[in-house]
């Protein structure tokens, strides 16, 4: 009766997917051709003070490298603690704010956008004020880059669930909870992700802007402190850190991504 | 039963529209086991019929009543389920989820026992074969057609086994063959499972070829007043029908009927 259901049915799933790690060549050759670049264009240029080799940041790094590694570790915990923190509660919020009454909603929802146009450096200072000069106040500071990167998104997702589906989870007299996770959650998911790889580099920022405005360890401290004697290539060794902890940051975000949504049509369909 | 449209909220929305009596003077007494299909001009208001039955949307005026319950409660008890225009599957979940959706939904806390997923999945399964379509069931929706999909929904639509099924021109959006062919599995399953359909459309082969009844809806004298029905077609051809049927002079004959119910319908605005 129906005939494109013929015995010759290829197996599920038969689509070749992307695999996680897909891109992790491509950007292996990236990072060799900008080294390699940097390289021959620093010797050219020939003013280490003001553009070090690459070959002179490893250099520093094998002298420094137990401290280096050390306030990499502490910038990266706060980080990682302040991204954690920060787009669990934007998710819980933005949930939060589709749950409460519309009044309400529009309340803190203005209350937000007011604290997102505060400069966030004044914000910064004052957090350090607050929480001191401990870890506390740089993971409050990442916390917050992260939780405004991810909360606009994630609201304006959960609102504009297509209609039609929304009658459905009518029809089958869905919950709130139900509707939630089964509906706006999946659907919004993939934009989430596009906002937490933002809120990555956001947190990578705040940890850093946190470290500047006082600390006594991190990377920032170390960018601050070398800033000061002007060790410039030291400068360099705590960027190129950073850089670092953003790239595999963003990586296990990604990686997450494809785990999580091999559903969405950007990762089973190779863009033309 | 009458329906209005919300008056539109808003700085630019208030000049443009108004409140507006979408559909007045509707009154429609479908038989159980009946096979009814709503017909009009674009814009009339059948779709928005059809969402009243469902529940979705509610009267500003009238009483519906279906399975001798209001719509919302025939449809929250399983008794009724509908078919979009749209398949309206979500595609995080794999063909065979979409179609225990509904199972899931009823169920809150249906992880908790162990049992009753391999359950679910023997039903989805079930349904997946009455639409022919069981070798798909662990396929993303996106990868099947159009057609494909919106046999999904079909099966979706009888998961809690309805004895209503309300359509909005299910396959308004396929290709001819396609569409010829869906008309032919919806016919099969209408006598097989015995239910009572009402089934939107805008086209009258389509209507006079499915139904028992073809109702049609026409536009008031302005555009302010609503639609309401402005003429019935009764089509007393033979059951079970077949695609031989489409060849009979009778069915042109109804065909015929319907196209001249509808001229007229049109006219009257």
């Amino acid at each position: 009766m129906v005939q494109d259901t013929a015995p010759s049915v290829p197996p599920a799933r038969a689509a070749p997917r992307r695999t996680p790690f897909a891109d992790l060549g491509s950007w292996t050759a990236f990072a060799v051709f900008v080294i390699v670049a940097w390289e021959i264009g620093s010797r050219a240029y020939n003013q280490p003070y003001l553009l070090p080799a690459p070959s002179q940041i490893i250099a520093a790094l094998r002298e420094d490298a137990p401290l280096v590694l050390f306030y990499a570790g502490i910038t990266t915990q706060e980080t990682v603690l302040g991204f954690v923190a920060g787009s669990v509660l934007a998710l819980l919020g933005a949930m939060l704010f589709v749950w409460l009454p519309r009044a309400l909603e529009n309340f803190l929802y203005r209350a937000v956008v007011t604290l997102n146009s505060t400069p966030f450096v004044a914000l910064a200072s004052l957090v350090v004020v607050w929480f001191g000069l401990g870890i506390t106040s740089k993971v409050v500071i990442a916390g917050l880059y992260t939780f405004f990167a991810v909360l606009y998104h994630a609201h304006k997702e959960f609102i504009s669930v297509d209609p039609m589906r929304e009658y459905l989870m009518d029809v089958y007299n869905a919950s709130w909870l139900q509707r939630m996770l089964l509906l706006k959650l999946p659907s919004a998911l993939p934009i989430i992700f596009t906002s937490l790889k933002g809120g990555v580099m956001a947190a990578v920022n705040g940890a850093i802007v946190g470290e500047l405005f006082g600390a006594f360890e991190g990377l920032g401290y170390m960018i601050l402190d070398s800033r000061y004697v002007g060790n410039t290539v030291r400068v360099f060794l705590a960027a190129v850190f950073c850089t670092m902890i953003g790239w595999v940051l963003l990586g296990i975000v990604t990686v997450a991504e494809r785990l999580l949504l091999p559903w969405h049509v950007s990762m089973v369909q190779e863009r033309p | 039963m009458t329906y209005e449209v919300g008056r539109p909220r808003g700085l630019l929305g208030g000049g443009i529209q108004q409140a507006l009596d979408v559909v007045v003077n509707f009154s429609l007494d479908v038989q159980p086991g009946e096979f009814v299909s709503v017909i009009g001009p674009s814009g009339c208001g059948k779709t928005t019929v059809l969402f009243l039955l469902a529940g979705i949307r509610t009267p500003s005026a009238g009483r519906i009543e279906v399975c001798a319950r209001p719509p919302r409660d025939a449809v929250r008890d399983g008794l009724c389920s509908v078919i979009f225009q749209q398949p309206v599957l979500l595609e995080w979940l794999s063909v065979e989820e979409n179609v225990l959706l509904p199972l899931r939904l009823r169920d809150p806390r249906w992880w908790l026992w162990p049992g009753r997923r391999g359950q679910y999945l023997e039903r989805a399964g079930q349904l997946l074969r009455t639409v022919e379509l069981d070798a798909f069931s662990h396929y993303y929706p996106e990868k099947l057609s159009g057609g494909m999909q919106q046999r999904v929904a079909i099966a979706r639509a009888l998961t809690l086994d309805p004895q209503v099924l309300l359509l909005d021109e299910p396959f308004g959006a396929l290709d001819e063959i396609t569409r010829d062919r869906m008309n032919l599995e919806l016919l099969r399953l209408y006598e097989q499972r015995a239910l009572t359909i009402v089934f939107v459309t805008h086209s009258i082969e389509e209507a006079v070829f499915l139904s028992d009844r073809v109702v049609v809806m026409g536009r008031g004298a302005s555009p302010r007043t609503g639609s309401s029905i402005v003429r019935e077609v009764r089509v007393d051809l033979p059951r079970p029908r077949t695609a031989a049927l489409k060849e009979d002079a009778a069915f042109f004959q109804k065909v015929r009927e319907g196209r001249a119910a509808l001229r007229e319908a049109q006219q009257l605005q």
